[in-house]
């Protein structure tokens, strides 16, 4: 069964910070969900080794966006670059 | 009526809608078309016609959200692969359509834009997750859409709005510019409000695309000419475990009706056990949650997305954004999909995905040795109510029982109106080999001509 614990580890790998009510209820909810999922455990079937093949293009030079529109969705910009968020 | 002034009246329909089909309306790009079209200079298969396209498709200039609060104001700098088919051909794309937030829905009521309501009774869903296209569809809020399904988006609104919607085969549409949810399984198709308008859009759409490694390389395909073909030959199976416990009566008989329709065409049918589908759910769903959690993982608000303007290290920054920019049934699934991933669970619930999968794909290889196309309900049953499921994710999920197990064959299917409960339209699902989707529509416009 899935507890409390594992929602947080998990929210704290997928980076989506949870609260109370929140963990609370996704505790309850993933749990029903993944008691669904026990289902599959009889399969015994295994994935198949797929023989995929690669998928090549000629390395041509193309224009690419403009800086201002690559930059035009950004939240935050300074001196034409995007600004991340501190490191530490 | 030229081009402009039928326009014109569509966006005056939707002005006075109470549906919420649509996120974002262009209204300016809408009478600057149609004056091109009307000058003669656009033209092209589906020159004036207006189209609806699902938000979760880049529209180059025109605001794409993905009905997330996380995309709310982002602008594409490109169009995809579908909505340059579209212009080529002298469509008017009217606007973008609501949609379940991220496509993770079956009911369009996880979009940060408010729920959009069945065009047959506002009380109810318009199905999902590209409910906003099937319900604008419907309403004549656009002669066509676009919409994508992963695991029945197109098909479930389809069947609970009263259109014809296609999901094509793995590979026949580029899937370029379409936010990606779950790679394996998406495929973006064509909704109507009749098979012919269908096949034309789908003719339109399909066809190889470099820019997705997926994409088939196959000429495009020629579906408009073969849809008078006679049925007398054909061979339908049924799938027994697709008229299940759940399946309303109604929704069975009705899919019965179809059947004997059909066998008055000339067609026979058989009933066929496909066993593997027992498990299509479960499998289909750690699939999905699983791509989606990795899929989902670029938003970190730096490049587009939602971003507060605080002042943490980046982990707190992310963690924080995400938790604001996402909604419920996002995180849900980006949590479910982490979890069945994450060390120690990747055997117990992925890999044993993959192997349900593979056991689905070869019944339905199986069957198509015997069978031209299958055929089963859609829906277990009509529209519920808004409200009714939305706080019970997983009886939410199950709804999906009958639509799930095509994506995962990678395989074509297409959802037509073969009947109401009370007011509330009926969908039957015609399902087909890969690419065969030039004889689902044949067999689906034969049935849409007879079907009283």
């Amino acid at each position: 069964m899935i507890t409390k614990a594992d929602v947080e580890r998990v929210a704290n790998l997928a980076c989506i910070e949870l609260n109370d009510k929140e963990l609370q209820e996704f505790t309850l909810q993933l749990g029903a969900i993944l008691e669904y999922f026990d289902e599959l455990s009889d399969i015994e079937a295994q994935p198949p080794k797929k023989e995929e093949e690669n998928v090549l293009r000629p390395d041509e030079v193309t224009t690419s966006l403009p800086q201002k529109e690559a930059l035009a969705n950004a939240p935050r910009v300074d001196s034409g670059y995007f600004r991340g968020p501190r490191i530490l | 009526m030229s081009h402009r002034e039928y326009l014109e009246s569509v966006l005056e329909t939707i002005r006075l809608s109470k549906l919420n089909a649509y996120i974002t309306l262009d209204h300016e790009g809408v009478r600057q078309q149609a004056e091109q079209v009307d000058a003669g200079e656009r033209d092209g298969r589906l020159a004036g016609v207006p189209v609806a396209v699902k938000d979760a498709i880049s529209t180059k200039g025109l605001r794409t959200t993905c009905a997330s609060r996380m995309l709310e104001h982002y602008v594409p700098p490109f169009d995809a692969f579908v909505v340059t088919r579209l212009k080529e051909e002298g469509a008017v794309i009217v606007g973008k359509t609501n949609m379940d937030e991220f496509s993770m829905g079956t009911s369009t009521e996880t979009s940060y834009f408010g729920p959009t309501r069945n065009p047959s009774d506002l009380n109810r869903v318009p199905g999902g997750s590209s409910g906003g296209s099937a319900a604008a569809v419907a309403a004549c809020e656009a002669d066509l859409a676009l919409g994508s399904d992963t695991g029945g988006s197109i098909r479930c609104p389809a069947s609970f709005c009263g259109v014809v919607g296609l999901k094509p085969t793995y590979g026949r549409v580029s899937r370029s510019g379409l936010v990606a949810y779950g790679n394996s399984l998406e495929q973006i198709g064509p909704i109507a409000r009749t098979v012919a308008e269908c096949a034309l859009l789908f003719e339109v759409i399909a066809g190889h695309d470099p820019l997705d490694s997926t994409s088939a390389k196959l000429p495009a395909p020629q579906c408009t000419s073969s849809l008078d073909d006679h049925l007398s030959g054909t061979k339908i199976g049924v799938p027994k475990e697709l008229f299940g416990e759940g399946v309303d009566p109604i929704v069975e008989a009705a899919t019965w009706k179809a059947l004997h329709t059909l066998d008055d065409l000339g067609a026979s049918a058989d009933v066929i056990s496909l066993a593997s589908l027992k498990r299509a759910l479960s499998a289909y769903y750690v699939l999905a949650m699983s791509e989606a959690s990795s899929n989902l993982a670029r938003y970190s608000g730096i490049v587009y997305g939602y971003r507060a303007d605080r002042d943490q290290n980046w982990h707190t920054t992310f963690s924080e954004d995400r938790a604001v920019g996402f909604g419920k049934e996002v995180k849900r699934r980006i949590l479910l999909g982490t979890y069945a991933l994450s060390a120690g669970y990747y055997d117990k619930y992925y890999s044993k995905a993959l192997g349900a999968r593979a056991l689905i794909q070869r019944d339905f290889m199986k069957a198509f040795k015997t069978y031209d196309a299958l055929i089963a309900p859609t829906m277990p049953h009509t529209a519920f109510r808004i409200g009714e499921k939305i706080e019970d994710p997983l009886a939410l999920y199950q709804v999906d029982i009958n639509t799930v197990p095509v994506n995962l064959a990678n395989i074509p299917a297409l959802s037509l109106p073969c009947g109401r409960k009370g007011k509330l339209p009926i969908g039957v699902q015609i399902i087909g080999d890969k690419f065969s989707e030039a004889k689902l529509l044949n067999v689906a416009h034969q049935l849409e001509q007879n079907l009283s």
